[in-house]
This record gives structure tokens, sequence and C-alpha cells, in this order.
């Protein structure tokens, strides 16, 4: 699929004059470029867009798409290696942004644009208490006395749905969880009633459960207050359920805007239609009956001893991260683990091919026990074991080259006598993960993290393994990528008849690759069945929330 | 590069996004090396670069030092004599193409206070300065003999640019030919500080557990130690009658332990990191051993922060060499270091009428200032992913 619809989009909204509300942001031609290395990189270019009062508009796009840069260039908040062209022109209701001087432009974030952003953890500063931070917003731009600002700070906590708020207000930031974070940024933001509230990704760094409170809240809040939302996102189902009008980005550019309910029905853009088409579909294919068990755990357990006091009063504490869990895999099976973040999946799977130690329990793999053996013993069980980890800027060493990073397994264990050979190994097993095979030589550094994934998928196939762990190995990947990596597993699976022990928190992708599923909360495994069962009819409340959390948001 | 920040934001355009299946791999550059891309980095830092520039000169310097050096250190004139003064100019004010001074000779006269004999300028000799001159005679790389500097006098006359000390030696030279002790004292000290430091701290974030707790309290004793006093302490128990060469050696030695447990401390902490991160556990999972992990995965890593290290601490020793020097615990004569030559500095009254016996100064500034602006450019370049 290529890029042949060039017809130029239309600066003026589809909607235009028929909805009558007041216009209050005229964004024109927005340009940005970026001094780098080596010449200038066009992050935006000529995107227009418009914001009513009362309405939500989402900018949608897939990492680098320039959206981020688009909304920062509205609240000035650029670097300062950012040019800025002389044609773009911002008005916000009646003034040209592009024409106020710092101070002015201080003035005006926070008291008619304010913005909230992904991490909430580094938006705040740890050592100050949550009260103190509003508080000082509220002073800067109010001038308010101590005790009215304390007042006001907490009918805005409450006013965020926040439980205890006189608590909260001497809370520092880390005593928080990511979500109260995120509605104390939000707290913030509404201090000074902004017209405009500028959301960027909001909630891409919590727990899927904790995504659907947050987005009802600033809808909440909108609706309330009168305020225009941006909404900055790469999730196709938060647009649908959140926005009222959707301008798709890529490359810098605006490819297609529309109302959301008309660019969902009918995508005009060969790259809309390309990111609607790239939602996770398809199912796992049915396996042959009673095939052999490849992997096998029986009542593993992971404890953590924690130390808590000081050195003469210690006081020590065991975190069961994994209690008591037993799992089998067959082979050509495909078993999904899912469950929030800190639900222990990814300790469950590592310590199933003993990355961690496990303090119980016994786990078999192709009927021999592993638990009892320590990493010497399970070198030559480790080219048939192999794992998939979710970063792919933390899993590829960046001073190794491509060849050097695939090629470090087959010489540890043995394969392929020449150097030569060897290469000709290197070269399959990225031509089998979809990568050309003349890359050898380049660094981790030159790919982008769709490409970065293939190349850790090549490296774990290429010792030929029985069974892979893939730990999260989407969640860090934009959508289209991710849809393009589970083709690539399935793929692979069907070839080299693997196994898989998949663990994600996004049901759609376990709905799309696994035969079964286990849902883990706390350590325990709270349900388990065939995908299709546990999916469709949750048993309980907390499978339930996970699946609303996939499928239908706004519930 | 990571997304998080803006910047990174910003730049993936340049690397498209696969679109379908058709893989586009990144425009940017073919095979770039590790080093160019360091070396690209580098180069936009004009400090380092001056820095840089600087470092060469001076290593250059230090090895070819008895090129450079217009006079026999050892040679002794007049002692205190002032800078000679260059000039296009000389006495008659007729314009000479080539450089002329008038050396320093004491006029027959004396002082009529303290009955010092007064020195002048010699009018009626006047001397030029040529380039490629025949002067003492040295072995270069203490084999082959020669005897042509860089500039002198063509007869060979006494030079004296930043004016002689008390015994009546050439500042200059001296502090060119010091430049040799001083500087091979830095890179013995650090060298052997840094295989040390990296050695325990790579041991210590490695293993972990016991080995980690007992080896970091052995570091932390090291660092509670009061260096200088306990330098000088050790200094007294070499006889002063030990050759000066031994001296030297011991002087390494004190300087090596009581400095290797700052870099050990700092290389274990990353070692701490990248030991729990993904690729190290990757590697792990593919079946590899301890020291293949170490030697492939950590080590390359932490090389970076060690080598922008080591340029950060050759100014350090070149520092503490010269202060040392000046309280006279570094260096014995007849070697000679930046350090010796400012021990004749230290009275007051000398200071004050011989300005230009404090010269050496200028060359240990110039080092460090070279040192720490090749590390600064370094270290903003020398992690280029």
């Amino acid at each position: 699929m290529t890029d042949s619809y060039t017809a130029p989009v239309s600066d003026d909204r589809a909607d235009l004059g028929t909805h009558g509300r007041e216009l209050i942001l005229d964004a024109r031609n927005i340009g940005v470029d970026f001094k780098v290395e080596g010449g200038i990189v066009k992050a935006v270019r000529d995107v227009s867009f418009q914001l009513h009062r009362g309405e939500t508009i989402a900018l949608v796009g897939e990492s680098g798409s320039g959206k981020s840069v688009t909304a920062r260039t509205v609240m000035r908040l650029l670097t300062k290696r950012a040019r800025i062209s002389p044609r773009t022109r911002i008005t916000m209701s009646g003034k040209n942004i592009m024409a106020l001087g710092d101070r002015q432009m201080r003035k005006l974030r926070g008291n008619d644009v304010a913005m909230i952003f992904q991490e909430p953890m580094s938006s705040l500063n740890p050592v100050y208490t949550v009260g103190q931070q509003i508080c000082e917003i509220l002073h800067l731009h109010n001038r308010m006395s101590p005790a009215a600002a304390t007042a006001r700070a907490r009918e805005l906590l409450e006013e965020v749905q926040i439980p205890e708020p006189d608590a909260r207000l001497r809370q520092y930031p880390h005593q928080l969880s990511g979500g109260q974070r995120q509605r104390v940024m939000i707290a913030m933001a509404l201090a000074n009633r902004p017209d405009i509230l500028i959301a960027d990704e909001p909630t891409t760094a919590l727990d899927v459960t904790v995504q659907a409170q947050i987005l009802n809240l600033i809808k909440d809040l909108k609706a309330k207050y009168g305020m225009a939302v941006i909404l900055i996102t790469h999730d196709l189902t938060i647009v649908r359920q959140f926005s009222d009008y959707v301008y798709v980005m890529q490359n810098g550019e605006v490819k297609e805007h529309n109302r959301t309910e008309d660019l969902f029905a009918g995508p005009v853009h060969a790259y809309t239609r390309h990111l609607l088409a790239s939602e996770p579909r398809g199912a796992a294919k049915p396996l042959p009956e009673g095939g052999e068990t490849v992997l096998e755990g029986r009542d593993v357990r992971v404890v953590y001893t924690l130390k808590r006091g000081g050195l003469f009063r210690p006081n020590f504490m065991d975190l069961v991260a994994v209690d008591s869990l037993s799992l089998g895999l067959k082979r050509h099976e495909t078993l999904g683990l899912v469950g929030e973040s800190g639900s222990g999946k990814t300790t469950f799977g590592q310590a199933l091919i003993r990355l961690i130690a496990n303090n119980g329990g016994e786990i078999f793999f192709d009927g021999q026990s592993i638990h009892d053996k320590d990493r010497k013993q399970m070198r030559p069980l480790r080219s048939r074991i192999q794992i998939v980890f979710q970063d792919p800027y933390a899993s590829l060493n960046p001073r190794m080259s491509i060849r050097q990073i695939i090629e470090e397994g087959l010489i540890v264990n043995g394969i392929g006598a020449t150097s030569a050979e060897r290469v000709e190994w290197v070269r399959q097993a990225l031509r089998d993960a979809g990568m050309p095979d003349t890359i050898l030589s380049r660094f981790p550094h030159e790919f982008s993290g769709g490409q970065r994934q293939r190349i850790a998928i090549a490296r774990a196939i290429a010792l030929e393994p029985e069974f892979i762990l893939l730990d999260e190995p989407t969640s860090a990947l934009d959508l289209s990528v991710q849809a393009q990596i589970i083709e690539l597993l399935r793929k692979l699976q069907d070839e080299k008849g693997l196994s898989y022990l998949f663990i994600s928190h996004d049901l759609k992708v376990v709905r799309a690759l696994c035969h079964r599923v286990m849902v883990m909360q706390y350590g325990k495994i709270v349900e388990q069945g065939p995908v299709n069962d546990v999916l469709s009819h949750p048993k309980t409340d907390y499978t339930a929330r996970l699946v609303r959390a996939a499928f239908d948001i706004a519930a | 590069m990571t997304s998080v920040d803006l910047e990174g934001k910003a730049v993936v355009p340049a690397k498209p996004e696969t679109i379908a299946d058709e893989i586009v791999v990144s425009r940017h550059s073919g095979d770039e090396s590790y080093l160019n891309l360091v070396w690209r980095r580098f180069r936009r830092s004009v400090a380092g670069m001056i820095g840089l520039v600087l470092v060469a000169m001076l290593l250059i310097m230090a090895v070819f030092a008895d090129f450079f050096a217009p006079l026999d250190p050892k040679l002794t004139l007049l002692p205190y004599g002032p800078p000679t003064t260059l000039s296009f100019v000389d006495a008659d004010g007729t314009f000479s193409f080539r450089p002329v001074y008038y050396p320093i000779v004491e006029t027959g006269e004396f002082d009529p206070i303290t009955f010092q004999p007064l020195t002048g300028p010699d009018l009626q000799n006047p001397k030029y300065l040529s380039f490629f001159v025949r002067g003492w005679s040295y072995k270069l790389f203490w084999v082959i003999d020669s005897d042509i500097h860089l500039f002198g006098t063509a007869d060979g006359g006494p030079l004296n640019l930043l004016g002689t000390d008390k015994f009546g030696r050439d500042i200059l030279s001296r502090g060119i030919i010091g430049s040799r002790i001083t500087l091979t004292i830095a890179l013995i000290v650090v060298a052997l500080t840094t295989i040390i430091g990296t050695l325990v701290g790579i041991i210590c974030g490695y293993l972990g557990g016991r080995v980690d707790a007992w080896g970091q309290r052995f570091v932390d004793l090291m660092l509670a130690f009061p260096e200088l006093p306990l330098y000088l302490a050790l200094a007294t128990l070499i006889p002063v009658t030990a050759p000066s060469h031994l001296y030297i050696a011991f002087v390494i030695g004190v300087l090596i332990v009581l400095r290797w447990a700052q870099l050990s401390r700092e290389v274990r902490g990353k070692t701490l990191a990248l030991a729990r991160i993904e690729y190290v556990r990757a590697a792990i999972a593919t079946g590899a051993g301890d020291f293949r992990i170490v030697a492939r995965h950590i080590l390359p890593n932490v090389m970076s922060h060690v080598i922008v290290s080591v340029t950060l601490s050759i100014p350090a020793i070149v520092l503490l060499e010269s202060f040392l020097g000046f309280l006279g615990f570094a260096v014995k004569p007849p070697l000679i270091s930046w350090g010796l030559m400012l021990q004749d500095t230290n009275t007051f009254s000398v200071l004050g009428s011989y300005p230009w016996i404090l010269s050496p100064v200028v060359f240990v500034l110039i080092t460090v200032f070279a040192f720490n602006a090749l590390g600064d450019g370094l270290r903003d370049a020398i992690d280029p992913y």
C-alpha cells in the first residue's frame, strides 16, 4: 500500500458553520523545523486546525507524525532548536499568539490554555506536596491568600474525584498511584479555568483500566466548564469515543480531517484507511488435538523479601509476586498471560524460563525438570527456549552490530562451524523476521522501534527454539507496526511450529494471537480458559474490567 | 534514540516507519561506525576541539622535548636573569627582518644599596633568532644522536625567553623538558587507576551480593582517607637519600593507591544498571557465560564513561603533582617537573623581585584547560545513540 492519494487537504473544517459554536482557536499553516545533525527535519508542515468552544478535537498519528510538536507550538513550548515557520498564524480568542511576548505568553499559559502530559510522575515535582504545587499555581496567576488557595486546591481535588482530598493535599507525588497523579495534573491544569485543555497522550502511561476513568473525567470536566479539548493520541478507540472531530497526521502533515463518525465510516485517505485497518484482528489457528506439553509449571512461587525499618529493628516482609501458579503449554499453542502492571505476569514468565529464580514449585521443559538446574546446567537448554522483550530500545546492545547481536547465540551454543556458515544462519533469521539480510553491519540505533523488534525476534528464532516467551512484544510499538508484528509471530508459529507464552495487558492483541488465556491479579490466576470464552463471558469483575478497557473504553 | 523527549519525536520522520509490508531501512547514512559518529559530534564542540589540538601539541612537545627546548636545562647562566625580549627593531632603531635580542649580561656595576651585581642588555652584541639551529646535543628517543633545535641563536648564545631560575637555568627549556615527568606521572597514575577501578567496579557490580558489599566497604575505607596528610606521611617513609627514580615510582604508587576507588564506585553503579538491562538478560537467555556478558555487553557500554573519566582525571593529577612538587614531595632533582620548578617560588621576596619564575604555572594552566576541554567535548560526544 502506498500513498497514492495526494489531493490537498482543505484548511477549513468539513462541518464549518453547521454547529454554531464559537471559534476559540484557529491555527493556520503551522510549520516547525528542527535543526539536527546534517540538516533540517521538517517536523510539522502546513498544519491547520480549528477548535470551537465545548468540543474535543483529536490529533491522531503514529509516533513521529508531529502531533505533539503541533500542540507545543500552540503553547509556544518548543525547544530552542525549533524554528517556527513565518507563515504560522495561531489566533486564540482574537489574539495572535505568534506576536505575543514571553511575559504575555506566560500569562496565557495556564490561564487560557493548559496542558497535561503523558508521564504524570515527571510532570510533578517530587520534593513538594501535591497541595503546595496546586497552591503555587493559584498564587502565581491569581494572587490568592494561602488559606484561600488551600481551600480552592481542596475543591479542585474534589472535582477530579480523588478520594480523601484533605489527606492528598499533604502527600507527595510518589505516594499517589499513576492514575491519581494524572488526576492531580488535571486539577492543576483546571486551576485557572482555562478555555482550552491540551491533553498529550494523557493515558498512555496508565493501566488500561485506569485509562477509561481518566478520559471520562476529562469529558465530564469539559462539559462542566465549557472547555475545548485538544486530545493527542495514537489510540483509535479513544478517538472514536471521546472526540468530535479528528485530524489524522502523518510525517508532519494533516492527511485527512473530518467529523469522527464520518471519518470512521468513510476514510478517504490511504493512510487513514491503513490506520483503521491496523487494529489487531484475526484469531489463532485451531490446535490439533492432543499435542504434547512443552512447558509445564507446577505451584511456581516467587517471593521477594523486602526490608523495612532500620538497621537495628529490621522488619522483613515477603512480597509474593507469583503465588503457587501452575501452567501447561502444548506444542504449537499460544497461551496469553494478561493482567495489569504489577500483577506478576512478567515475573511468572521469566521464572518459568529460569531468568528469575523461583522459591518453590516445579518446572518441566519437554519432560525435563529445569527448576533444579543452575545457570550452567541450563545452558544446553537455552537455545530451545527464547525470549523477546517489551522494549526494543533496551533489548539490543547499542554497541553491537546486527550481525554480532544475532550471531552471539550461535557462537555461544556452538551452532555453525565457520564464520561464513553462521552468517548464513543470521541472514536466514533476518529474512524470516521480515528484515532485509543486507543490514548485518548496521547498529540498532539506525532502526525504528518496529524494525528493532523484528531484529529481536530474529535473534530469538536464529537458535531455532521450540518455545518463545513474548514479554509484551507489541506494547511499545505503533498500532500499524503492532499489526505487522502480530502477523509475523503468527506466520513464524505456523512455519516453525513454535509455542508461545504471550504476556500482555492488551486483550485486543491477545484475542488475535492466543488460543488460551490466563488472567493474573496480585500474583494469582483469577481466571483461565479458551480465549473466546474468557473474553466474551468473563467470570470475574477484574476480567470484565480488562475486557471493557480494551474493547469499549467509555463503558 | 528514545521517543520520550520532544526532539526525539521530531527527529523520527527522518526514519520512516514501515507501512504495510514494505520495509524502509533508515534513510540516514550508510554504515557509519561508532568512531565516525563520535567524531562528528565531537567536532561540533569548539572548546573540545581546542582542547584536542592543545593536548596533541602538549604530547608532541613532551615527546620531542629536547628538540623544542632551546637550551640545555642543566646549563647555568646568570641567576634570576629576566626574560629576554625579541624585537624586530634593533638598538639603533633600524628594522631587522630577523627577530633580534640583546643578551643579558652583568654590567660590572653594583647596586649601591644591596651590592648585588647589576645586569642589563649587552647593546654591543646583538643576536639574531634562527630556526633549526645546532645547539646542545641530546639523544632522540634515547638512541639517535642529534643537536638540532627548533629555534635558538646561530652561535648557540643564551636565549632565555622566560628568564632564568635561581641557578641561572633557562625556565622555558626546563618547562618543556619538565612536561615529560609531569605528564608521565599523570598518564601512568591515570592508566593504572583506571584499570584497577574499572576491574573492581565491574566485579562488584556484576557479581553483587557479598562480594559487592565487602568490596564497596573497602572502597568506602579508601575514599575516607584524608588524602593529603596521608600522602605526606607516606612520603616521609622513603629515605631522603633514595635515588630520584625510586622516589618517583613511590610517588606514583601512592597516588594510585589513593585514587582508584572513586572510579570503581562510578563503574560499579553503571554496571549494576547494565547487569539488569534487557540485552544482558537476552544474552543470558541465549546461554552466554559471565565472561562473555562482561566482555561483550557490559565493558563496551561502561567504556564511554571511563574514557571521559580518564580525560578529566589527568588534569587533577597534574595539579596534584604541581602542588606536591611545590611542597617538595613529588620529584627530586636532577629530574625536572613543573611542580619541582614551582618550589622555587615559595619565598615571597624572591617572587616579588623575579616574578618570571612563576611561569611554570602557565604550563600547568594550559595542560589542565586542554584536558578538561577535551574531556567535556568527549562527554557530550561519546554516547551518540
